[in-house]
């Protein structure tokens, strides 16, 4: 018997070595992505965060296309056609927008994730080198500002209709959300009223242009915030404000317009009129800009005749359309950055801005407005009014976001529906008022 | 620790009990009945334990065993016999015998004879697969076991096959069954780096299979605990018993040709119906002369001429990418041994050609299995199997490039274009590049010599293990396995391609390499104990630790200076580059017991503790018991004076069984890195749930087995209901927290089912005739999805109260009789409650409804088997009844010319054409679309009847085969798919596209590619 319980201790010792040792092997610390503890550590990884927030910023859905031509298919009116077989594109360009268009609802959470992500930069902030720190707070708060004046104006009735006091635009999120729990009731938000949704963006830009300097690589300058800030006045009919922040960028001197006007949309990286653009390259980016109107992808957004035949005969920028297939090519590099913010808007804001407001800062309206029609190839004007202004921005800007929240602001008929219907507005997601009751759906939605 | 202790409990009564064990030593020799020769390899297993030998090659064989013991002498093909042990020698003589009611089957850690067993396990037998000429032995066991539901997804060779064992018991996680060899978990998940899946499983060699193992209750399936839920496979592989070497050389060839061919449009049939078209538009919408512009395009794709006037070319597109090739196979194994050693070697060669031009399944596999007896107490040995298999591959259905897409062109462009002598669409003489507008889609043509998708993989694949007894009765073992799973997949495509890739890259080539290694350790004592004639004990202890790690990289180039450069190296731009890596680990405890009272009551307890890596630290272990009971009916005295009924066992399972088939670190909130202007980016990316835990199945299995007639006619008869609960969902967060979802324990499903497996033997003598016949009834339903609606395929869902994957949409009504428009009920619900089923026009007033189940509701099989002097022929019928299927392409190949130019089904030309004309085709409209959104009219029944093999095999009589040195020579012919039997409209009716097949994405066509048909000649000589 003693001989056996030897053997039995000896084959209970093999088995008990593997238990004793093995427990801690269902730790296994993720190598592809990481914990957030390791993720954010350093300084150099709360900048690499904010990286992240300018690249979320760039996604297809925000200013990587969806946010641009959105407002290009929901303001049309026939200058365009969409011929493609994706259902969204097809619901904004017939204003009947369904509440779970998938677009639409990315659009909301690829925005939300952004914010989460500059939110975060800012709860970390003291991790930051000093000499980094204003660069990085200025750019997380110029990511927040911008989106939350497009999910604002978007999302929300426009500032010029009713009362945006009382005018529901969307939640305001702050804060960064807590990894290390899952989201309770508190992340049941509520919607803000749309003055607090404008009042954020300016708050968050306009800090954003005290903190930034006038130089930071292809990321957000200071020009780029005043640049931001100006979209925000004139959308609210701040002209005067508009015009300023525009003649900001402007007399900077940092900025030139690109001669030919394709030159400038050739281009693959930043140029001389670039005040803020979208990084693309063969390896990161998606431009769904490139994706609908190109021909050298899907090509589904057709220009008709009603498009070109605004345009003056001998205008250069007709030389951005293919006949043939009748596209657009502003948008042919698929790796090409999308020049979201170019000089030759803030001549257009500048000009309108004072020519409402009766002031003259920088430059006289009719000059501003000269500076674009001469790239364009065109007879300068002697004198300008509104209306050729607002033309000058539709074919200038054609495509690039503006359509829709021009004809707004403007109180003009978009399509056969008045500037302020109900269809203009994007509806909240469904899969938001799914999970969160406390949400409250548009006007016309339900 | 809690768990080190009660082991250390058990094992202390466990051997406390040893030491009353008396034995004794048994000899004896195996004959069978017909010419009384030896019979090698009959399995000899002391009754009611896993203690048990085999016969050598004269059918002798030597085992110890307990005082009082019975032996179960059983062999695959031959009617078992129980025989007492009563002096030192035994001597018995096997019946031929085609029921299997007695023989050993292989359980988790051990085996058991099938009379002793309490839970539902159906083991396939080594002649039931081998030879079947398959990439991969799942396909031969379809229609062959009862509640194992085996589909392929398409007719492409190596691809993953979906295999349910008792229904769909997950709606996110993973449904395919545990797979383990030689009592190794091995690698079975796809490892394709595209959205056609591969499958691991091919690596194996069928003919290395001695017998598989199916475990579907929880009985069975406890006892592999948080992998169970899905079912097990537990697959034996050949071993070497003592006595002379024998050799086996089996050489097979054959063809394979696809199941069938659909009827499409003729040149002339596709003018006139495109051309209608085209008139009937140009009154619609007069804005625009749509015969004009078609016109244009028809001369266009006539390769620039006007030969679409007469007919003058006619190709049919398909039979230039469906063909009939070649399949060829080799083994040759050896196996013997001595007292001390016994080894089996075998190496395989088999290369298939697919129906699909250039697809190519070619397999290497070697395997060696080595067993030394030490000492009389200690035994140790090694399974070992290498195996390389090379895949060409094709596109997803859903790619240009994928070869029955060529359907779409048009019939009256021909294969070569007359202008450049080359292959359509291969060069624009005005451009000196591929045409881009010629023929009407790229050609897939241009792809077989231009392009190509590699997949080698190696596998090494086996394990180490050691058997000590340490006192009588109580044995330890240990088991050291790996799994090595190292893949590359080179993909290149070359300029010609252009118009499938882009004319601006200049050659496309990626290199994706992948290292996939699981290491396992089983550790386990077992011990039996039969105290006397009535009581009986057998019980197993221990534990494992398995561990997985995943690494890949991947890059990829653009800009070659020729098509003659392939390699990456050759690129002018290396446009992307990526890495990736995961790992997983799984501790684990685990027990049974099974105890027998008098042969008559069998009770068996078993249990497993799961710890995994994948589980949030919340819920680090799962515990996973089981119950079973049984009682064998015909041991009672009361039945032992009658004939009638051999056997009758009915039982009763209960146990719970979990799965944890979804992603590493779901549980783990993690960031993720990223590149903005070629800046370095991190962001979060997921959310964690530290509670997240195992999806949980409650089985409850009754079964009963029963024997008439000496068995003649036998089966078994199971009921059973799986409740799987807590299964891993992503549920929606609110987008405002910056993450879209997280995976919750919070959906339910349900399985009821009833199988039916029933054995006979028509015949016996010198002419022989026994019937396998299997039938399975399952039907799923999602019980709590969190309310939410999960979407899949193209109008699958995943909802609650319906089947997984139901389909959902809008049902057609056929055509108006007036004018030809697509009808649509509307489904809506009336003021008073009851459905309006008034038919509409206006697509979107009609409401989506559920149409249809993707899931069979019955599957089965019949297996007739005769034998004659030698000769013998078996075939088998298979059969899937109730499911649909939904063709994704329909709306382009069966739109009546109203959405493109695509070639049309023949069965287009019945559309409206005047009024009062009554079809269900609607009137052509060019681009108009009339009809050809998501509905029923692309929904079929996909019930079918397969004549799925045919073996007729000829055995030389043994005095002729001698003279030449040759124990055994067999001739034979097998035949795979032979006939088939469905109202399916398409191809084939066993399909699931490959780019949609999941959990809810199932029962789906898109241009996928038919089932091979294949005839097969061989010859197997041993010597």
């Amino acid at each position: 018997m003693k001989t056996q319980w030897h053997k039995i201790a000896f084959g209970a010792l093999v088995l008990a070595l593997p238990l004793a040792s093995c427990d801690s092997k269902l730790d296994i610390e993720p190598v592809t992505n990481v914990s957030p503890e390791k993720a954010l550590q350093t300084s150099a990884d709360v900048e690499a965060l904010l990286n992240g927030g300018y690249e979320q910023l760039g996604g297809q859905y925000l200013y990587g296309g969806g946010l641009q031509y959105y407002a290009d298919l929901l303001g049309d009116a026939g200058d365009v056609q969409f011929g493609g077989t994706y259902l969204q594109p097809k619901e904004l360009i017939s204003k009947s927008v369904l509440t779970n268009n998938a677009f639409v609802a990315s659009t909301w959470t690829s925005a939300y994730a952004t914010i989460n992500t500059v939110n975060t930069v800012l709860a970390n902030l003291d991790k930051v080198s000093e000499v980094q720190k204003k660069r990085v707070e200025g750019g997380a708060k110029f990511i927040r500002g911008a989106l939350y004046f497009e999910l604002v104006r978007y999302y929300g009735k426009a500032w010029n209709d009713g009362n945006p006091s009382s005018n529901l635009g969307v939640p305001l999120v702050l804060t960064p959300t807590d990894v290390n729990k899952s989201p309770g009731e508190e992340a049941k938000v509520k919607r803000n009223t749309v003055a607090e949704g404008y009042a954020q963006a300016i708050k968050d830009l306009t800090e954003a242009e005290a903190l930034l300097p006038a130089s930071n690589g292809f990321f957000a300058t200071k020009y780029a915030a005043s640049a931001m800030l100006a979209r925000v006045y004139l959308q609210q009919q701040e002209y005067a404000k508009a015009a300023v922040q525009a003649d900001k960028v402007i007399s900077s001197g940092n900025y030139d317009l690109v001669y030919p006007y394709a030159a400038e949309f050739a281009a693959l990286g930043n140029t001389q009129e670039d005040i803020f653009a979208i990084q693309l390259t063969p390896q990161s980016g998606i431009n769904d800009l490139n994706t609908f109107y190109s021909i050298n992808s899907r090509g589904e957004i057709y220009l008709t005749e009603t498009f070109v035949s605004q345009f003056e005969p001998d205008d250069d920028r007709l030389n951005s359309i293919d006949y043939d297939y009748g596209l657009s090519t502003k948008f042919d590099n698929i790796h090409g950055n999308i020049h979201l913010i170019r000089l030759a808007e803030m001549y257009l804001i500048r000009a309108e801005g004072n020519l409402r407001a009766g002031t003259e800062v920088g430059a006289a309206p009719v000059d501003d407005v000269n500076m674009v029609r001469e790239r364009a190839l065109l007879q300068p004007y002697g004198d300008v009014t509104i209306d050729e202004i607002l033309l000058e921005r539709r074919l200038e800007l054609a495509f690039e976001g503006f359509l829709l929240h021009d004809l707004k602001r403007t109180e003009a008929q978009v399509d056969n529906l008045p500037w302020n219907s109900p269809k203009l507005v994007l509806p909240i997601p469904q899969r938001e008022t799914d999970v969160n009751s406390n949400l409250a759906q548009n006007e016309g939605y339900n | 620790m809690k768990h080190k202790v009660l082991l250390s409990l058990v094992l202390y009564l466990l051997l406390g009990a040893a030491a009353w064990a008396q034995t004794r030593s048994v000899s004896g020799r195996v004959t069978g009945a017909g010419d009384g020769a030896g019979l090698p390899g009959v399995t000899v297993l002391e009754r009611g334990t896993t203690n048990g030998t085999s016969t050598d090659a004269n059918g002798a064989f030597t085992l110890t065993v307990q005082d009082g013991a019975s032996l179960v002498f059983s062999s695959i093909g031959f009617v078992s016999q129980t025989v007492p042990v009563t002096g030192s020698t035994v001597a018995v003589r096997l019946q031929t015998n085609e029921t299997l009611l007695n023989e050993a089957v292989v359980v988790g850690y051990g085996s058991q004879a099938k009379a002793d067993l309490t839970g539902a396990i159906t083991q396939v037998a080594a002649k039931d697969i081998q030879n079947t000429p398959v990439p991969t032995f799942e396909q031969a066991l379809q229609g062959k076991a009862a509640g194992v539901f085996v589909e392929n997804t398409g007719g492409k060779l190596g691809q993953a096959v979906k295999v349910r064992i008792r229904g769909t018991s997950s709606v996110s996680g993973n449904n395919q069954p545990l797979y383990v060899v030689d009592g190794i978990p091995i690698i079975s998940e796809d490892q394709s780096t595209s959205s056609a899946a591969t499958n691991p499983i091919a690596d194996l060699n069928p003919n290395d299979i001695e017998s598989i193992s199916i475990l579907k209750d929880a009985s069975a399936t406890a006892i592999y605990g948080s992998r169970g839920s899905n079912g097990v496979m537990l697959i034996t592989t050949k071993h070497g018993r003592k006595g002379k070497t024998n050799f086996n050389l089996g050489v097979q060839y054959g063809t394979s040709e696809p199941t069938n061919y659909r009827k499409f449009l003729n040149a002339k049939e596709y003018v006139e119906l495109v051309s209608e078209a085209a008139a009937n538009e140009n009154e619609r919408d007069p804005s625009f002369d749509y015969v004009a512009y078609t016109n244009v395009r028809l001369r266009r794709w006539s390769a620039g001429n006007d030969d679409y006037k007469t007919g003058a070319v006619d190709t049919d597109w398909q039979k230039e990418v469906l063909q009939k090739n070649p399949f060829s196979q080799y083994d040759l194994s050896a196996s013997g041994g001595d007292d001390k050693t016994r080894f089996y070697i075998s190496g395989g060669y088999s290369d298939q050609k697919g129906i699909l031009i250039s697809n190519r399944f070619q397999k290497m596999t070697s395997r060696m299995n080595l067993e030394h007896t030490a000492t009389d107490k200690l035994t140790l040995g090694v399974n070992l199997s290498l195996a390389r298999t090379e895949n060409h591959r094709l596109d997803n259905d859903n790619s240009f490039g994928t070869p029955m897409q060529i359907v779409a062109l048009s019939p009256i462009t021909p294969v070569i274009d007359p202008r450049t002598q080359l292959l359509s669409g291969a060069l624009d003489l005005t451009t000196g590049l591929p045409n881009t507008l010629y023929p009407v889609y790229y050609n897939p043509l241009l792809s077989v010599e231009n392009a190509s998708n590699e997949t080698t993989v190696y596998r090494a694949l086996g394990n180490v293990f050691a058997q000590y007894q340490i006192v009588k009765g109580l044995s330890f073992r240990t088991e050291e396995g790996i799994d090595f799973l190292d893949q590359n997949e080179e993909y290149y495509s070359g300029r010609l391609t252009a118009r499938n890739t882009d004319f601006t890259s200049n050659g496309n080539a990626q290199s994706n390499y992948s290292q996939n290694v699981r290491f396992t350790t089983n550790n386990f004592f077992s011990y039996r104990y039969t105290a006397s004639e009535q009581h009986s004990l057998e019980a197993i202890v221990g534990m494992s630790y398995e561990g997985r790690s995943y690494r890949a990289n991947s890059v990829s180039g653009q800009q070659f200076p020729s098509d003659s450069y392939k390699s990456i190296a050759s690129a002018g731009l290396i446009n992307a580059g990526s890495s990736s890596e995961s790992a997983s680990s799984l501790l684990s405890y685990f027990g049974r017991a099974n105890y027998a009272f008098d042969s008559k009551y069998l009770v068996s307890l078993s249990a497993r503790v799961d710890g995994s890596s994948r589980f949030g630290a919340n819920n680090r272990y799962g515990f996973f018991p089981a119950a079973s009971i049984g009682w064998v009916v015909t041991e009672e005295a009361f039945l032992q004076d009658q004939k009638v009924l051999s056997f009758l066992k009915p039982r009763i399972s209960y146990g719970k069984t979990g799965n944890q088939g979804f992603g590493d670190f779901s549980a783990r909130s993690l960031y993720g890195a990223g590149s903005y202007g070629a800046l370095p980016t991190q962001r979060p990316v997921q959310i964690g749930n530290p509670n997240l835990k195992w999806e949980l199945t409650t089985q409850v299995d009754a079964g009963l087995e029963f024997g008439f007639i000496n068995n003649r006619i036998s089966g078994e008869v199971d009921v059973y209901q799986k409740k799987s609960d807590q299964l891993a969902l992503n549920v929606n967060l609110p987008g405002t927290t910056g993450f879209t979802r997280q995976l919750q324990n919070l959906g339910k499903m349900d399985n009821k089912g009833v199988e039916f497996a029933l054995n006979t033997q028509n015949l016996v003598g010198n002419f022989t005739w026994s019937t396998n016949f299997n039938a399975s009834y399952n039907k799923n339903k999602v019980v709590n999805l969190n309310g939410q609606v999960i979407e899949g395929g193209y109008i699958n869902r995943a909802v609650e109260g319906q089947p997984i994957g139901v389909f959902y949409t809008v049902e057609y009504a056929g055509v108006d009789p007036e004018n030809g428009d697509a009808l649509y009920y509307l489904n809506t619900t009336n003021a008073d409650g009851s459905l309006n089923r008034s038919t509409t026009p206006d697509y979107n007033a009609a409401q989506r409804v559920v149409v249809g189940n993707p899931n069979p509701k019955w599957t089965g099989g019949v297996t007739n088997t005769f034998g004659f002097k030698g000769i013998d022929l078996g075939f088998t019928f298979q059969g899937v009844f109730g499911n649909k299927v939904f063709n994704g392409a329909g709306q382009y190949m069966s739109a009546s010319a109203g959405n493109g130019y695509d070639n049309q089904t023949a069965d287009q030309l019945e559309r409206w054409q005047k009024p009062g004309d009554i079809t269900d085709v609607p009137q052509a409209r060019l681009f108009e679309g009339n009809g050809v959104a998501n509905s029923t009219r692309y929904l079929s029944d996909a019930s079918y009847v397969r004549l799925k093999q045919v073996t007729l095999g000829y055995n030389l009589p043994t005095a002729w085969t001698t003279k030449v040195g040759m124990q055994r020579v067999r001739l034979y012919f097998t035949g795979v798919n032979l006939l088939t039997f469905t109202d399916y409209e398409g191809w084939d009716p066993e399909v699931n596209t490959d780019y949609l097949a999941g959990n809810i994405g199932q029962g789906n066509d898109f241009y996928s590619t038919p089932q091979a048909k294949t005839y097969t000649w061989g010859i197997n000589i041993g010597f």
